[in-house]
């Protein structure tokens, strides 16, 4: 990925053969003082005492104690898990027959597709999750349109504030983190081995199930990364969707530090979420994937 | 989003334009429908918002009383959201202009290679993988423990710079990878100092992609919203605003509001776009 510097190359005045530590050092001093720094302090302070005069400086596991032994955080983990894996599920289920379809498609209509893709999720997040309200809500465009067809005659309830609108939320707002990745490892793909399989008698199911898709694990494990880490610290989405039984882990870890001012107990809670995090992506294990499929060039 | 440059990045083989059709036939019917869903679930919702928001209703919603342009001129003449909407761009350029500056530099160092690379490499994406509730929180905790005032232009700023970082190191870098380096070998040969080649060959090159770059990392920050709300204090950005008038309750003018961001964010990207097509127009 990163080419050396051949010892011959060193006597031509290239712009890039400055020392590299000088040109990195911007990155470095800010990624240390605004990312490692703060990261630091937060697992130190998962340690620390709240008390109602404030955080102190401490080593104790009182917080982590609290976290662990009632059944209330971790049950709310377990739940924040289970949506995570379900969106990652959802989407990647309504994503990969349209990244095939785009891999398919050939010229203008590609390029207009994927562009069309793309326009929705350039808006910001808090815009997509607010348009459901009213389309979901008690008076919203879903009830209205069933009264006036005589589906139903009271507005339905169950529209609104409950898992299944998370879910829903959720995948609206985080597909294209699936359908992107699977659409650039199938478009890569050689259409010599579709040929192949065809040449050699594979039905068009079995090219499906025992070409195409083994082939695009690659982005289905990137796009999988990325969906889950995108709905397992979801804030926005269960706070406008969901009901008081369907906030997630992020809206507690974000009661601590927004309302409760227990600054201590909310960072053991971010530091138990970000290790749960971590042994899950280390279970799907792919970082490698994970960066091609953001810039979407082995670069 | 950065991630748009990639869709058609790779050099495609010129075999594709002969996909066996044996295998897609079956399949083409039922795959077309299912798309024409699929982006009626996509734009669906964006339509309904659209169309509300020319609504003469005073609630959010049906039915449809007749069109009015009223809602755009009350987002229009409230003061608070100017005031929000300028912190936003503002907060945008800035953010866009350090990231970019710090990528552009680090994507020179990795292209010569330097101690410990991989290293900063995962530290650069770290945020990436970091729910951004954490990356927001951690901050809070940084500036607090410090007694530094929650402000625009230093807490928030921050909270920009580190969220569009990836971004825009993954972009740039890309483009930095690929650029040839006998150019620079030619016109360090022809005598051009270390600053002329930098300013007369590398950077003409990549003009379009550090435009690029700029656009959607102020697509990127325009947007950003989590990382924000917990370092934010009393300024505010679009979609702070906008997060509190739908918590405090749904005012009707939100629809109006919700069109207007989409268009800013949208218009923002679709230039980096275009830019991005240019740059890889020129590289190739």
């Amino acid at each position: 990925m990163i080419s050396r510097t051949q010892p011959g190359r060193l006597r031509t005045r290239l712009v890039t053969s400055g020392p590299g530590w000088l040109l990195a050092a911007p990155a470095v001093l800010w990624l240390l003082v605004f990312s490692v720094i703060p990261i630091g302090l937060m697992a130190a302070m998962s340690f620390w005492k709240s008390t109602i005069f404030g955080t102190h400086p401490d080593f104790v596991f009182d917080n982590y104690k609290r976290v662990f032994s009632s059944s209330l955080y971790i049950g709310q983990l377990l739940r924040t898990l289970r949506i995570a894996i379900s969106t990652t599920i959802i989407s990647l289920v309504v994503s990969f027959p349209i990244a095939l379809l785009l891999a398919r498609l050939k010229g203008p209509w590609k390029s207009t597709f994927v562009l069309l893709l793309f326009v929705p999720f350039w808006s910001s997040y808090v815009v997509r999750t607010f348009v459901w309200l009213p389309i979901l809500g008690r008076n919203g465009v879903i009830n209205d349109a069933l009264i006036a067809l005589g589906v139903i005659d009271q507005p339905l309830d169950i529209l609104l504030y409950n898992q299944g609108a998370v879910l829903l939320g959720l995948v609206y707002v985080f597909t294209l983190f699936m359908t992107l990745p699977i659409y650039v490892t199938l478009d890569k793909l050689d259409p010599a081995l579709l040929e192949a399989a065809n040449d050699l008698g594979a039905r068009p199911l079995q090219t499906l199930l025992r070409v195409i898709v083994p082939l695009s694990l690659p982005g289905v494990m990137s796009g999988s990364v990325m969906v889950f880490l995108l709905s397992v610290g979801a804030y926005v989405t269960p706070q406008l969707l969901g009901g008081s039984s369907s906030l997630m882990f992020g809206n507690i870890i974000a009661s601590q530090f927004l309302s409760d001012n227990n600054w201590a107990f909310g960072s053991a809670l971010a530091v138990t979420m970000m290790v749960v995090v971590m042994a899950v992506l280390s279970v799907l294990g792919r970082f490698v994937g994970l960066q091609q499929g953001l810039s979407g060039s082995s670069g | 989003m950065s991630m748009v440059s990639a869709t058609t990045d790779f050099p495609r083989p010129a075999a594709t334009t002969r996909a066996p059709r044996a295998a897609r036939n079956p399949w083409k019917a039922a795959v077309v429908i299912y798309a024409a869903a699929f982006y009626c679930f996509l734009y669906g919702p964006i339509a309904i918002i659209a169309l509300l928001s020319f609504n003469k209703s005073e609630v959010t919603g049906l039915p449809f009383l007749g069109a009015t342009t009223h809602w755009y001129h009350v987002v229009f003449s409230r003061p608070d959201l100017m005031a929000a909407l300028f912190n936003s761009i503002s907060l945008g350029l800035l953010s866009g202009a350090m990231a970019t500056t710090i990528a552009f530099l680090l994507g020179l160092a990795f292209r010569r290679g330097f101690f410990g690379q991989r290293v900063v490499l995962g530290l650069v994406l770290l945020p990436i993988l970091m729910p951004g509730i954490i990356g927001g929180i951690v901050l809070l905790i940084f500036f607090g423990y410090l007694g530094i005032r929650p402000g625009l232009y230093s807490t928030v700023l921050v909270a920009h710079v580190n969220w569009v970082l990836p971004f825009v190191f993954l972009t740039l870098n890309a483009r930095l990878q690929g650029l040839d380096r006998a150019m620079e070998e030619a016109a360090a040969d022809l005598g051009a100092r270390t600053h002329q080649v930098m300013w007369r060959v590398v950077l003409p090159i990549i003009r379009p992609a550090l435009i690029a770059t700029l656009l959607f990392s102020f697509s990127l920050s325009f947007d950003e919203f989590i990382r924000t709300l917990f370092v934010i204090g009393y300024d505010r950005t679009i979609p702070v605003v906008f997060w509190i008038a739908i918590v405090e309750r749904l005012s009707p003018e939100l629809p109006a509001m919700a069109v207007i961001t989409v268009l800013i964010s949208t218009a923002g990207s679709l230039l980096g776009f275009a830019f991005s097509a240019r740059s890889r127009i020129k590289n190739s």
